[in-house]
């Protein structure tokens, strides 16, 4: 391996760290909204502070792997989806530390009955687990996965699409609950927001691996 | 015009039985710069001297198929008359020793002969120079000999010298390896100038000067063209897997 | 170790000091000739000794200007035909290193160097002295020319091999022909180098008596002729300083003294343009 490879792979090892970092705030998050756990949430918005260090640091790396090798090819390619994927991780951390922080804000639990109607947890979960697999498919250069992510993330927009229904139904039925509605729509918009970093970064991979841009392109062309 | 100006057609070269250059097709647009590169003893220098039969001033050396300047092919053509038309510039400086670099510059015009009015060599003189970025330095040392310039300048007296035969197309064979940093941006900002006028195809073993000075980039392997495409293209995303490991330094 | 350190030191020391004292004794003899020859031959040379003709046994005084003359005329007529046949020579094995004549020619030039001179001289007899039926300067000349030819081709060869391959490059690029790029580049860069070469060999053949004895042969008159034999220096120095005549060995030392001078004066004239026309690479 050349030195220019060394630097890459200790990239890239960075990388996967941040990555599985941040997925871990998400489940964190996730568990500490069903089982309202605000002690989580703490540890969660503590941990921000950890991606941030994450974020720097790979920045920092790049930096100087551009000054001092001049990569070319697809070594060039991987470094500016590294940049890329390192600010969409980034802003997936501060989506999960904005959620924890409803969490604590809130006063109470919130209602069980809305998380089942807004299918908002299947929407967490659909979210961590593209996260997961994003992350495979960088690991192993996998376009094929990557390119699956763009398809799970239509689940998502139909459930952010449908939730102003639900949500509006729900406090016509319930004005009690319309604290709690607000919250869960907050975090239904955020939750969609994870969902499009994610495709911006199967974006990334794909870029890097097959040298083809697929930003602002059509459906068509993504398959 | 014809954009394309030199053309290959099934070029093959032979040092004795050492096949150096393996059917090379390649079309050159005008007016533009084309880098050549490829590890050492790919054929790239070889074709490069082809392009001018400068390659078969060589004890042993042949070459077959044809290279087209604007669709004449120069292997049927007179080595000089090629010459005048395709000038060529070398890895070292090689001014020559015994003349001014008033005399140098127009070298080719007063060694092949060819008598000028005064007035008019003065003109080719000063022209080429100041189209090398040389005129201002050297202007009140023009009987001095040419050996007394710097390495940079001497590359540029040298390439001032292939720019007063107007030539349509100028060879260069790792025209920068023997100079320093200084010097190398000196000729590299100069190609971007001659482009507007001549047809550049540029040997360089320096991946980031092909990069910076370039159009198109042409990569040799084993004597054979293995890539021709924009530079652009060839940096961020060369089709050959080979073209890839070269220029990311993963050759074995 | 201290001890074994001063040992190496004292080795190394008296091996400097041999290689200067071996040195040194190489300039004696040639101090030794200068001083001795100048010694005896600087009160001989005078006007009339430079302008006169020999006297005939018996009578003092006299003159070497048969001598003077017809070395002058021999040794420029031997450079005559050797110079242009050598540079040319040369310029063809430089430029053609590998080629089977090159090889040949240059096996060729190296053993005519070793040939000893009064073989040549032999072999000029035979070729021209006896279809001729007569001794003549021009005989002379085509031994000397054959004995300048391999320092001339050597010289010439070794001066454009030094020259960079790059030179040629640069001007067969500008679209020169073969004739203009050896006359008009290769040429002028490799001056200095060839006109040592033709001086040296002309100083080397000016001495030369051997090829002589049996082709110019002397002659005691002044003439012009060069179907005819005439007198050259070395002729003249081994003639007269074998004589039993005084007068004679006068003359000698005197025409050794000339020739010693004009071959002093050749090697520091080649020094001189070589430095003034050596070409800057």
């Amino acid at each position: 391996m050349t030195q220019l490879e060394h630097e890459l792979q200790s990239v890239k090892v960075e990388l996967v760290g941040m990555w599985s970092l941040v997925e871990s705030q998400l489940k964190k998050t996730r568990t500490s909204m069903v089982l309202f756990d605000r002690d989580l949430a703490r540890e969660v918005s503590m941990k921000e502070k950890r991606v941030n260090a994450f974020e720097l640091k790979i920045d920092r790396d790049c930096e100087n792997i551009f000054a001092l090798y001049c990569p070319v090819a697809v070594d060039l390619r991987f470094l500016l989806a590294v940049l890329k994927i390192n600010t969409n991780l980034e802003r997936i951390g501060d989506i999960a530390d904005g959620i924890s922080k409803y969490i604590i804000e809130a006063l109470e639990n919130f209602d069980e009955d809305l998380f089942a109607k807004t299918e908002v947890i299947k929407m967490f979960d659909d979210a961590i687990s593209m996260l997961a697999d994003t992350r495979i498919a960088f690991e192993k250069d996998d376009t094929t996965l990557a390119r699956s992510i763009f398809q799970r993330d239509e689940v998502l927009d139909d459930i952010n699409y449908a939730a102003i229904d639900r949500i509006s139904n729900a406090i016509a039925e319930d004005l009690t609950v319309m604290h709690d509605a607000l919250y869960v729509l907050s975090i239904i918009r955020k939750l969609e927001r994870v969902g499009d970093q994610t495709k911006n970064i199967a974006e990334e991979i794909i870029f890097f691996v097959e040298a083809k841009v697929l930003k602002h392109h059509q459906e068509i062309q993504r398959k | 015009m014809e954009s394309t100006i030199v053309k290959s057609v099934n070029y093959n070269a032979y040092f004795g039985d050492n096949h150096v250059v393996k059917d090379v097709n390649i079309e050159i647009p005008r007016n533009t710069t084309i880098a050549v590169m490829g590890p050492s003893g790919c054929g790239k220098t070889t074709f490069l001297r082809g392009i001018n039969r400068m390659h078969e001033l060589i004890p042993g050396a042949t070459a077959k198929g044809q290279i087209l300047l604007n669709g004449e092919d120069v292997m049927e053509m007179h080595p000089i008359f090629v010459r005048l038309k395709i000038g060529m510039v070398f890895q070292r400086p090689n001014p020559f020793p015994n003349l001014s670099i008033y005399d140098n510059v127009i070298a080719g015009y007063k060694l092949n002969g060819i008598k000028l009015p005064k007035a008019e060599r003065d003109n080719i003189v000063q022209h080429s120079l100041t189209r090398v970025a040389l005129w201002n330095e050297v202007k009140d040392s023009l009987t001095k000999k040419g050996s007394f310039l710097s390495g940079g300048q001497q590359q540029r007296l040298c390439i001032a010298r292939a720019v007063a035969m107007e030539p349509e197309v100028l060879l260069f064979d790792e025209p920068t390896s023997a100079l320093d940093p200084i010097s190398t941006s000196t000729v590299e900002e100069l190609f971007h100038e001659l482009k507007k006028n001549y047809t550049l195809i540029i040997v360089t073993h320096n991946m980031q000067q092909a990069a910076r000075v370039s159009d198109r980039t042409a990569f040799f392997y084993m004597g054979e063209l293995v890539e021709f495409d924009d530079t652009k293209t060839m940096f961020t995303n060369p089709k050959d897997i080979r073209t890839q490991n070269y220029i990311t330094g993963r050759f074995s | 170790m201290s001890v074994a350190i001063k040992y190496r030191i004292g080795k190394s020391t008296a091996f400097k000091t041999l290689v200067i004292v071996l040195s040194l004794a190489c300039v004696v003899p040639l101090l030794f000739i200068l001083v001795y020859i100048l010694q005896a031959g600087i009160t001989k040379i005078n006007w009339n000794f430079l302008t006169n003709l020999p006297k005939p046994v018996g009578e003092s005084g006299g003159g070497i200007a048969n001598a003077l003359v017809g070395t002058m005329i021999i040794v420029g007529t031997a450079s005559i035909i050797a110079i242009p046949f050598g540079i040319l020579c040369g310029i063809y094995l430089s430029e053609n290193k590998n080629s089977k004549l090159a090889y040949w020619s240059r096996l060729c030039i190296d053993i005519l160097q070793g040939i000893p001179s009064i073989v040549i001289g032999i072999v000029a007899y035979f070729w021209l002295v006896k279809p001729l039926n007569s001794f003549s300067s021009l005989s002379g000349s085509m031994a000397l020319a054959i004995m300048m030819l391999p320092i001339v081709v050597r010289s010439t060869e070794e001066t454009l091999l030094l020259l960079p391959d790059s030179l040629r490059e640069a001007a067969y690029a500008l679209g020169m022909p073969f004739h203009r790029v050896i006359l008009k580049v290769i040429v002028p860069c490799g001056i200095s180098g060839i006109m040592s070469g033709v001086m040296l060999s002309v100083a080397r053949i000016t001495g030369e008596t051997a090829p002589l004895l049996f082709t110019a042969f002397g002659n005691p008159y002044l003439t012009t002729d060069i179907t005819k034999p005439m007198q050259s220096l070395p002729l003249l120095i081994f003639n007269y300083a074998t004589s039993p005549y005084n007068d004679w060995h006068d003359l000698a030392w005197g025409a050794s003294c000339i020739l010693l001078i004009w071959v002093l004066l050749l090697n520091i004239f080649t020094k001189l343009i070589t430095r003034k026309w050596k070409v800057q690479l």
